[in-house]
């Protein structure tokens, strides 16, 4: 049984920084799902104009972040954000590298990997939508901007709850690998632990009961949410 | 950049894929294997064994591959119970740590797939298979399987190319797999985008087979879910 | 005259759901060529007494008889009863050849495969054989064009012919059917109905809980009314229909017709 101590709060123990690591994982990860959220509406909405180059680009988005691997991404964000900052700097006159923060750099990672999974979900709330109910709203005489702020978006964020709820799980299990770039999330502090102090089995398995129990807590949270939301309504799959 | 220079780390990414799949392979043949018991506990009607499956499927889905593949590669081999007892020889093995880490965790995903597919059943299609005179394993095999397997596909496929996406996480545990070489290529030429670009065109190959292949084989086996061609 | 073994006899059948007792003590006896129907409003456990013939139900007490054979039961340690020979009921299941009310076939087969599928699988006989069977049962049933569809493809009236032509496939001693034009649009019923006509024409022993009124007095050999779990009436269609034999049917009838 190992020696809980130096999960303990005290001067030689990890008990603080642990909490600190998944409080900075629930931070990137909320951050994460916002980016993703943008992007994902941005492509729903394009896939759902009805114009072909639009909806093309949409698609192409989505397949593509749908097929890379996450921690691929995760590289290709951050190595590459800096080398852009790096070159467009130098183009100023600045020298050497310059590196983009790991926090943005991870919360844009996540959020343009869980964008491509997003669109699908808002797309498909959209169109969960009754037809008749928008009818409805343009024969009271509302506009395309009232229509969407008053009936539409309303709606869809009932209807994509659940699938949201999903997808913020995934985003809270994708932030353990900005790990890579340095930032002290979770997994990182966990890492630094174990080597620090040689006991990788304690502090990999307490890491894995922080991010279970994080989770736990935050589906409950959905499931009331949602269950607030879908109150009287029908639900959006049978 | 100069097309040798891609030709050449072309071929050193390729010849890396063969690692890759093989790790993808396996362990999802092992976590099948593994779910298959795991959704036999849960369908099993006993209570205790009800309960095991939730909770593996629990935990395992919610927490990260990162910091499960972490506890089995590092944290298993830095325990001396572990290192004396005769799971060791296998557990030494980088490869096989990969292995057995994947698997654990897709057989929760798998799992939850096929208790899905198993609830899809029509129980009045069962009910008729019964009242032919069919039971036991003769009733799954010819009555329930069937009709679960093609429910089951596409959320196989997508949990088959999820899979091939969570292998690029054994590059961490020292692993020469696509990911560890597109990187090592960068670190020694400092090259950032073509080696990822590279890697990511090959990952997304590999996907995009999978996901036509799976499509192929549902359009095989469902003629009863489409319209009738005239 | 040698006394003939009944092909299906039911001796005091009880059945209860929880504290509700569906079924309080119903027996039947039913000779070769017997065409009886079941008639009863709902709730009266007209279709559970089908069910726990071929014990997709489990009755609680009563004895079931097929062709002679007696189905073996047992007490479990909570008290509640269980058929004792698991293969005894596939035996006999086979045997029987139910059509469902709402048709059952299996999704992923054609109609021709639906038909085999138990023939070839439970009774072991052999394939080409049970093809020619089954292209002979469905020309019988109207069938023979759509030999090849899925039954996503075909309307209630044809996807109910085929499950009754699956039924036949199987050689069954005795057909039970549970509703089978219940769920059919009205305009699709006839054809079921003509089917089971000419089933009945032919001498095949049938039970069959309906609520067809015109059937069970044309074309029965007996009716039986189930009320609240008991049999009520029972006799010929001419006894019953004419009113000579219970008031609560009388009241029955009225109802159903208006």
């Amino acid at each position: 049984m190992p020696d809980l101590a130096i999960f303990g709060f005290g001067p030689g123990g990890w008990g603080l920084a642990l909490l600190e690591g998944a409080a900075m994982t629930l931070l990137v990860s909320a951050c994460g799902l916002l980016v993703g959220a943008a992007i994902g509406g941005l492509v729903a909405w394009a896939r759902l104009s009805g114009r072909r180059l639009a909806g093309a680009v949409g698609e192409a988005y989505a397949a593509l972040f749908r097929g890379l691997p996450e921690l691929l991404i995760v590289y290709f964000v951050y190595f590459g954000t800096s080398t852009l900052l790096t070159e467009t700097a130098a183009l100023i006159g600045h020298e050497g590298f310059i590196g983009v923060p790991a926090f943005a750099a991870g919360a844009l990672a996540v959020g343009v990997i869980s964008g491509a999974y997003q669109a699908e979900v808002y797309r498909a709330a959209f169109l969960a939508i009754a037809r008749g109910e928008l009818e409805a709203a343009v024969s009271v005489g509302m506009n395309r901007a009232l229509m969407a702020r008053r009936i539409i978006l309303p709606q869809v964020l009932r209807f994509a709850l659940p699938g949201l709820g999903n997808l913020w799980q995934v985003a809270l299990k994708d932030s353990s690998l900005i790990s890579v770039t340095g930032l002290t999330e979770l997994m990182r502090v966990s890492q630094v632990g174990a080597g620090s102090t040689h006991r990788p089995f304690a502090f990999y398995l307490g890491g894995a009961v922080l991010y279970l129990v994080m989770t736990v807590i935050t589906t409950r949270i959905f499931d009331v949410a949602e269950a607030r939301a879908t109150r009287g309504m029908r639900r959006a799959a049978a | 950049m100069d097309l040798d220079f891609i030709s050449r780390s072309f071929v050193r990414l390729m010849s890396a894929l063969p690692l890759t799949l093989a790790v993808w392979f396996l362990s999802v043949v092992l976590g099948a294997l593994i779910a298959a018991g795991v959704t036999w506990l849960r369908v099993s009607g006993v209570k205790p064994f009800e309960l095991f499956a939730r909770a593996y499927v629990l935990v395992f889905r919610g927490t990260p591959l990162l910091i499960q593949l972490f506890i089995v590669y590092y944290g298993l081999a830095s325990l001396p119970a572990v290192r004396a007892s005769f799971v060791w020889p296998v557990l030494r093995d980088a490869f096989n740590c990969a292995v057995l880490s994947l698997a654990l965790c897709t057989a929760a995903y798998q799992a939850e797939i096929f208790r899905g597919a198993l609830l899809a059943v029509p129980p009045g299609q069962v009910e008729a298979a019964r009242a032919c005179g069919m039971s036991g394993l003769l009733l799954f095999r010819r009555a329930i399987f069937p009709i679960a397997m093609r429910h089951a596909l596409p959320p196989y496929s997508t949990e088959m190319i999820s899979m091939v996406k969570a292998t690029a996480l054994v590059s961490l545990v020292t692993l020469w797999d696509v990911m560890s070489v597109a990187l090592k290529i960068r670190n020694d030429t400092l090259v950032t985008y073509l080696p990822l670009i590279l890697a990511g065109a090959i990952y997304f190959v590999v996907n995009y087979a999978i996901g036509a292949g799976f499509l192929a084989l549902e359009r095989r086996l469902t003629p009863h879910l489409r319209s009738r061609p005239a | 005259m040698p006394v003939q073994t009944p092909a299906l006899t039911v001796e005091k059948m009880h059945k209860s759901f929880g504290r509700l007792e569906v079924l309080r003590g119903i027996s039947l006896t039913a000779n070769d060529g017997d065409v009886i129907s079941i008639l009863g409003s709902s709730g009266s456990g007209k279709s559970t007494f089908l069910r726990c013939i071929n014990l997709l139900e489990t009755p609680d007490s009563g004895v079931v008889t097929v062709a002679g054979e007696t189905i073996k039961m047992r007490r479990r340690r909570d008290g509640r009863a269980e058929p004792a020979d698991r293969r005894q009921v596939d035996r006999i299941r086979s045997e029987l050849g139910m059509v469902f009310q709402s048709f059952n076939l299996w999704s992923h087969l054609t109609v021709l495969e639906n038909l085999i599928e138990a023939p070839v699988h439970v009774q072991k006989r052999p394939r080409a054989e049970c093809v020619e069977e089954a292209k002979a049962l469905l020309a019988k049933v109207g069938m023979s064009e759509r030999a090849d569809y899925y039954p996503s493809h075909l309307s209630g009236g044809q996807q109910q012919r085929a499950a009754i032509a699956r039924a036949l496939a199987m050689r069954p001693k005795v057909m039970l059917f549970d509703e089978p034009t219940s769920a059919l649009d009205p305009e699709l019923v006839g054809e079921v109905l003509r089917v089971m006509r000419a089933l009945a024409e032919e001498g095949r022993t049938m039970l069959v809980v309906t609520h067809e009124m015109a059937f069970a007095r044309d074309v029965s050999t007996r009716v039986m009314f189930l009320h609240q779990g008991l049999v009520e009436a029972e006799g010929p269609p001419r006894e019953l229909f004419t009113g000579a034999a219970s008031e609560r049917f009388r009241q029955f009838i009225s109802k159903e017709r208006g």
